[in-house]
């Protein structure tokens, strides 16, 4: 009987999940690709003078991070999986971040204090703002917070946003994610083709090529068979033509 | 006359009329497309789409249907073929086009005439019913142009055995029976053509199944990308062997030479002509980086060896049969000559593209345009023109090369090479095809596409010329009784 408790407990807690899962973003990484960034103004901790988006991505291409400093959640072990994965990086170094707060409450004594925590404050790669047209800013990315009065917390997705030189989304990371998955963020920022594959469905019973993202190999499908298939035909056409003459002639 | 023959006639000469009408439409669409690039006229992006998808369709369907009337026209002299079969494929064809154009105009069904995956699903500013509409008129065309070319080789096939259609017995010397290369290059082509259709019918059931799954069945775009082009490029090169069938049959009979015998190198070079040309079509697909990479070799490879052996061949024979002897010109065998000058600088065009490294520039710029335009509008057009002229003069008048007829060429020429340059300095100079309007960045694409709508205005003159002498001798035919 207990067995049966903890089984159906379980299950109860686990489709909580999935409805909270549900609920909660409506987020997608292909959204918003190729739109152009909101060019807010910014303050920047460490400066005292107002600079804008623009005048970051025009230098180098941007990641930009959006967190707020009281959250209990993701935004700690997301930006220190960041940092750790842009240490790893040995080449490919050649752009800026900018951690912005969705948060109205922070300020940039708080922003330099996040900075502080990292290590961050004096590296120039990085950049901790707030800014004043915070709502036209996430609009632009499509990344939506909702606000919880009873946790008195943000519901909010881990976003990573990659920049072009141009101010045009090139890529979205949604979650914590690899030094693999950062990789490709900044080829794309760089303007370098990224490929992506379409996961595998039900729907898609005559794919070409089945993707795999557990093994990150392609592997050849049922669709090529139907590449061939004219060529088939029409050789089978040819033969029962060929056969009919015969028997004709005969 | 006999019965049949009239009939025969009759129909190649209504066919005749229908394609050069169908044609000049599609030209006046072409030059509002150049005029709108080149900002002389304004109209909306939509207009402009549907504009290149009746062009594109059209121009392709008529001038496959070109080829096949002068094939089974000529296939008479060889094999019996079957009027009803003629008849059953000019009303489909007439019927499929009707539709394409309600699809079109009434519909504003404007994907492009390679119609690719997911294009007909997506709203595009057209009706909902067109996209069916659009799928069930390419069904109503592909049977009729599948159940011609079935009919066709399977008449061929009762007179000859399989090998010798394909002159196989030409590899050893002395050839006990001699396959005529007309009936060589028609067999290999109608393969070609049985094939790309199949590949078109595969296309249409996919489509269709996600059309009524409601969700439940996807298709793959690289798939649909793979089978579109297998129909697209192999159809719109087998309609130039067609053309070039003519060619073998009747350029030494209006020049008064020999007829072309048939060697083994030329048996050689068709035979491998088939087999590659089934498989160049994988070089549209160079930017899709799923596909393997030993494809895109064979695609590679394919371009090069599909074009070369023929080209080489055929323009030999055509050099070795008007260098250094008299040859009695006249506008059918001038008509021809210059096909094939523009079939292979259209080819090269073409070939330059189709290696890997150039394509990464020329992709899906004007260079495409460029090429396919220099073997249609002066390569196969003219094949098939030639043959309309011979084919009209038999009955009624004689071939002669007046002054007007000569002045007419001239025309055709300029226009078509003005009209052409536009695309390729275009191509060149990366102004991308398929745009309605060029960005302000492109400030030499507006230029260019009022030259090109230009100088096509001028082919469109001679075209016009062209028509009225044609059409007036097939309206006779068409009159004419058996008596
Ligand atoms: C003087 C005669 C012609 C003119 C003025 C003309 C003009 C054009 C123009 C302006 C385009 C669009 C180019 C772009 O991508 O920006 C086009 C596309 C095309 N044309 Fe023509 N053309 C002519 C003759 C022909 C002929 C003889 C064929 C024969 C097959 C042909 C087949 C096509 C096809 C297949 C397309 C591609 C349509 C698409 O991309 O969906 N055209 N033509």
């Amino acid at each position: 009987m207990f067995r049966y408790f903890i089984c159906f407990f379980t299950l109860a807690c686990f489709s909580f999940f999935v409805y909270a899962n549900d609920n909660h973003s409506e987020l997608r990484e292909e959204q918003n690709i190729y739109g152009k960034i909101y060019n807010a103004p910014l303050h920047l901790s460490g400066s005292s003078k107002v600079t804008s988006v623009e005048s970051l991505y025009s230098r180098k291409p941007l990641i930009v991070a959006l967190v707020f400093t009281r959250c209990y959640g993701i935004c700690n072990p997301y930006l220190l999986q960041l940092s750790e994965n842009i240490k790893q990086l040995q080449s490919n170094t050649d752009f800026n971040v900018l951690v912005v707060s969705f948060d109205p409450r922070d300020n940039l004594k708080d922003m330099t204090n996040l900075a502080k925590q990292y290590r961050l404050e004096n590296n120039r790669q990085w950049n901790f703002a707030t800014t004043d047209s915070i709502n036209e800013f996430i609009n632009s990315i499509g990344f939506n917070p909702k606000w919880d009065s009873i946790t008195q917390q943000f519901d909010h997705d881990a976003l990573l946003v990659g920049v072009n030189e141009k101010g045009l989304i090139t890529k979205n990371l949604l979650g914590i994610r690899t030094v693999d998955d950062l990789q490709l963020m900044i080829r794309s920022i760089h303007n370098v083709f990224i490929p992506s594959y379409r996961l595998p469905t039900k729907s898609n019973i005559f794919s070409c090529f089945n993707y795999d993202p557990k093994t990150q190999t392609n592997r050849p499908g049922l669709g090529l068979l139907f590449v061939a298939l004219p060529a088939i035909i029409t050789f089978l056409i040819v033969i029962i033509i060929v056969i009919k003459s015969k028997r004709a002639a005969a | 006359m006999n019965i049949e023959s009239l009939k025969l006639k009759k129909i190649s000469a209504l066919w005749i009329i229908v394609i050069l009408v169908l044609f000049i439409a599609s030209i006046v669409l072409g030059i509002l497309m150049r005029l709108n690039q080149g900002k002389v006229i304004e109209q909306s992006p939509l207009t402009f789409y549907t504009n290149m998808t009746t062009h594109g369709l059209t121009m392709i369907g008529i001038w496959f249907a070109a080829g096949m009337v002068a094939v089974n026209y000529l296939l008479q002299r060889y094999v019996k073929t079957s009027y009803g079969v003629n008849l059953f494929a000019f009303i489909l064809t007439v019927i499929g086009v009707v539709m394409l154009w309600i699809t079109t105009y009434a519909g504003k069904f404007s994907t492009g005439w390679t119609f690719l995956y997911p294009l007909p699903f997506r709203d595009l500013g057209s009706e909902s019913w067109s996209t069916p509409l659009f799928l069930i008129s390419l069904t109503v065309l592909g049977v009729g142009w599948l159940v011609w070319s079935v009919s066709l080789m399977a008449q061929i096939l009762k007179k000859y055995t399989l090998s010798q259609a394909f002159a196989w017995q030409h590899f050893k010397s002395n050839a006990s029976v001699e396959t005529p290369p007309f009936i060589l290059i028609t067999t290999v082509t109608l393969i070609g053509v049985i094939a790309s259709l199949i590949a078109a019918v595969i296309v249409i059931i996919l489509y269709f199944a996600e059309y009524f799954s409601h969700g439940d069945f996807v298709n793959d775009a690289l798939l649909m990308k793979n089978l579109i082009y297998f129909f697209g490029h192999t159809i719109a090169n087998e309609m130039l062997y067609l053309g070039l069938a003519v060619i073998y049959e009747i350029f030494g009979e209006v020049s008064d030479r020999p007829k072309w015998k048939m060697t083994w190198y030329i048996s050689l070079a068709w035979n491998c002509a088939m087999i590659f040309i089934l498989t160049a079509f994988f070089h549209h697909l160079y930017m899709d980086f799923v596909q393997p990479q030993a494809l895109q070799i064979v695609g590679q490879l394919a371009s090069y060896l599909a074009s070369i052996p023929s080209a080489a061949v055929t323009v030999f024979s055509i050099v070795a049969a008007v260098y250094g002897v008299k040859v009695r010109w006249s506008i059918v065998n001038l008509l021809f000559f210059l096909g094939v000058a523009g079939w292979v600088i259209g080819g090269l065009g073409a070939v330059i593209d189709a290696t890997i490294s150039n394509n990464i520039m020329l992709h899906n710029t004007l260079w495409v345009p460029a090429h396919f335009h220099t073997y249609n509008a002066m390569g196969n057009v003219l094949f098939s023109l030639g043959f309309f002229y011979w084919f009209s003069t038999q009955y009624v008048d004689k071939l002669v090369l007046s002054k007007l007829t000569k002045y007419t060429l001239a025309l055709l020429i300029i226009g078509g090479i003005g009209f052409l340059m536009a695309f390729y300095v275009a191509g060149a100079n990366s102004i991308p095809r398929r745009y309605s309007t060029y960005p302000v960045e492109l400030t030499s694409g507006p230029y260019l596409a009022k030259v090109g709508a230009l100088f096509a205005s001028i082919y469109l003159i001679a075209i016009l010329i062209f028509f009225y002498n044609i059409a007036k001798r097939c309206f006779v035919i068409l009159s004419a009784s058996s008596r």
